[in-house]
């Protein structure tokens, strides 16, 4: 909606700069045809007149015009005559003067000729040495300003007046345009309005009504589309959660048997040791599907927030050290020896969390160690804290990754979550597990190569103040 | 120590499938155990409950004619009771411990940890008299809250015989400072930990022959403290 005024703004520049030009334009284009339409002065009728009765030769025998004027005269179909000062006859005049002109004149007579017309015919006078000649052109060749008289303050202030009118005249075209404009913009604003609710996912309903009556019932109808398709994904989502979690729990029966009666089969002395060790296979690669579903099932759950997540301030710094010791207490330290690297001044890690769901994430990252490196290595954690975050590491020295791969675990998303091909996309579900649940709590999970030559799972979550 | 007598007890397993039953009858058979019962509907368990009288029930949710929590509701008696079951939601093991239920075992599980965990809930509710926990120089008297030390009977705090209780129920094993300072002074105890030491050095006092060089209350550097049983 904050783009309406600048809208209107934008709209209104334009058309005040369309009126400027326009104006300007105008002023040329008239300029243009004055100069073009108007004689030039040489050729002006005055100014013929003018040079006529200068070109008057007087003698004894009367007046004389030289044979080129009197020509020209003609040419243009202009008579002339000469009326003398003294008698106000005429003394000279060319053949072709009508006969309708009178042969004497009156001093007003001469006045009105002087500014307007004889009979009809425009007529425009020049001074001779004991006269005036008047030349009378044809009939409607000329318009004459007969009467024209001004006030003169007008005349002094036509500018300021002319610019008056136009700023007048400019504002209330701009007013129209602008009350007009609100007129129409006015059911535009809930359209701008649904449309940015749409795109934030929330239910629009705008009133189809007025001009744009269509474009809102459009926008409704997507709404609708929008709010259903939503649905049917989130119903999607649950019933593929469900599915899985189905699956697994299914699975638990029978997978409990194979593995019960392998675990007794691998500890009955009555059999060979060839024997016992296939069966302590079955139990491993049993225990192997075990783990699998469980991770399974929680990461789905969590990838469609179905894990109700329990959250309450925690000492991360215990709860890491509770998993250290527990896989500590596993006896694994002769394989897989784990180091506390910890400060011993550092005592208070507070976070907010759901113990289980960290539990499970520290569990992940050791456990991940351990599987990752079948022929033993060292483990070295470590709980650090800033202002802002606090931070776990799990390091080990075993086999470690390729850069690409640690680029791929990094940036890549996991087969589960990927809508592409998967082919070629091997790793468990424990990282990407971790990852969930540290995402879920605000953190970050960064996974790189350490200086041990080993594999490096960090992730931090926001300390509490 | 001597668990022999726990193994007299007698077992009731309910589980609706009968190759599972078989199972872990034949587990608990080998690891010694002869009182054994079965039912496959809460009917039959709830009749057997009173004709058997067990001493430990093993539980499945799921049964065809109801559900292991609603058999929680109905039993009378009061043995311990573990379920054993394929529901490994946190709401299920949740309403299960809400019910009573001593432990919550989600399937599969490794023959081993069953049986770790059915001792382990025998022996809390079935105590031998007068148990005498055997140190190296010491032992402990947990029913009077006593170190005996060269015939010497040195009373402990109350502080003292929670601590040693937590570490002596996970004998050989670390304990974290953290589940320590818990068992001490209760929930989310942060800051305790120069105390905690304190305790310790109490304890070790009055249960190690030479205190300074402790061999059966030690230290795990950052971690915690492991209490070292002899016979364990």
């Amino acid at each position: 909606m904050n783009n309406l005024p600048k809208l209107i703004r934008r709209f209104t520049g334009i058309l005040l700069l369309s009126f400027v030009v326009l104006v300007l334009a105008n002023f040329a284009v008239l300029a243009f045809l004055m100069v073009w339409q108007s004689p030039s002065v040489a050729d002006s009728p005055y100014n013929i007149a003018i040079q006529t009765g200068k070109a008057f030769q007087t003698s004894e025998n009367g007046y004389t015009l030289p044979e080129e004027i009197s020509t020209q005269l003609k040419e243009q179909n202009v008579w002339a005559f000469v009326v003398d000062n003294d008698t106000l006859q005429i003394v000279w005049k060319t053949e072709n003067v009508p006969d309708t002109i009178p042969a004497g004149y009156s001093l007003s007579d001469i006045a009105d000729l002087s500014v307007g017309y004889l009979d009809g015919y425009p007529t425009y006078t020049g001074s001779t040495e004991n006269g005036i000649v008047v030349l009378g052109y044809p009939k409607d060749s000329f318009w004459k300003h007969t009467r024209a008289s001004w006030n003169y303050n007008f005349f002094a202030h036509l500018p300021q007046i002319i610019f008056l009118v136009l700023t007048v005249n400019i504002s209330v075209i701009l007013l129209i345009y602008v009350i007009a404009n609100m007129k129409f913009l006015k059911p535009v604003k809930p359209i701008t309005k649904g449309i940015q609710n749409l795109s934030v996912g929330e239910p629009v309903h705008i009133p189809e009504k007025g001009l744009l009556s269509d474009i809102s019932a459009n926008i409704n109808r997507t709404s609708d589309i929008l709010q259903e398709q939503r649905q049917q994904l989130k119903k999607k989502e649950t019933a593929r959660a469900n599915w899985i979690a189905g699956v697994s729990h299914d699975i638990r029966t029978p997978l409990s048997m194979i593995m019960g009666y392998a675990g007794q089969l691998k500890d009955d002395e009555n059999l060979t040791g060839e024997e016992r060790r296939k069966a302590e296979v079955i139990v491993k690669q049993s225990k192997r599907m075990q783990n699998l579903i469980n991770d399974l099932n929680l990461a789905s759950k969590l990838e469609y927030n179905m894990q109700p997540i329990n959250t309450a301030k925690q000492n991360l710094l215990a709860v890491v050290r509770q998993i250290v010791v527990d896989f500590i207490n596993m006896d694994i330290e002769d394989k897989y020896p784990i180091k506390w690297l910890t400060d011993e001044a550092l005592t208070v890690c507070p976070v907010n969390v759901d113990k289980d769901l960290l539990k499970r994430a520290v569990s992940n990252l050791i456990q991940n160690s351990i599987n990752h490196n079948e022929q033993g290595c060292k483990i070295y954690i470590e709980v650090t804290a800033d202002d802002n975050y606090c931070t776990a590491i799990v390091s080990d020295d075993g086999i470690g990754a390729s850069d690409e791969l640690i680029e791929k675990l990094n940036k890549t998303p996991h087969y589960m979550l990927c809508d592409e091909n998967t082919t070629g996309q091997q790793h468990g579900l424990g990282l990407l597990i971790v990852k969930q649940i540290v995402s879920v709590h605000g953190g970050e999970t960064v996974i790189t190569n350490n200086s041990y030559g080993g594999f490096t799972v960090k992730f931090m979550l926001p300390k509490i103040k | 120590m001597n668990n022999d007598y726990l193994l007299n007890k007698r077992i009731l397993l309910v589980d609706d499938e009968q190759e599972l039953l078989d199972m872990v009858v034949s587990i608990l058979r080998e690891a010694g155990f002869c009182q054994i019962a079965t039912a496959k509907t809460v009917k039959n368990a709830l009749d057997l409950a009173d004709s058997f009288q067990p001493e430990l029930l093993i539980l499945d949710v799921m049964l065809p004619d109801g559900d292991g929590f609603s058999f929680m509701e109905k039993r009378k008696g009061s043995y311990p009771v573990l379920f054993l079951t394929a529901c490994g939601e946190d709401d299920d093991k949740l309403r299960g411990f809400g019910l009573g239920a001593d432990d919550y075992m989600v399937k599969p599980f490794l023959p081993k940890e069953l049986l770790f965990r059915i001792m382990a809930i025998l022996k809390r509710s079935y105590k031998e008299e007068n148990p005498l926990a055997k140190l190296r120089g010491s032992e402990i008297d947990f029913s009077r809250a006593e170190i005996i030390k060269n015939g010497e009977h040195i009373s402990l705090t109350a502080k003292e015989h929670n601590l040693l209780s937590v570490l002596y129920r996970n004998a050989g094993r670390i304990v974290t400072i953290d589940t320590l300072c818990e068992a001490a002074w209760g929930d989310n105890p942060f800051g305790y930990e120069n105390s905690l030491m304190a305790h310790i050095r109490r304890i070790r006092e009055k249960i190690e022959l030479n205190p300074s060089q402790p061999v059966s209350l030690v230290t795990v550097k950052g971690l915690g403290y492991k209490l070292i049983v002899e016979g364990r």
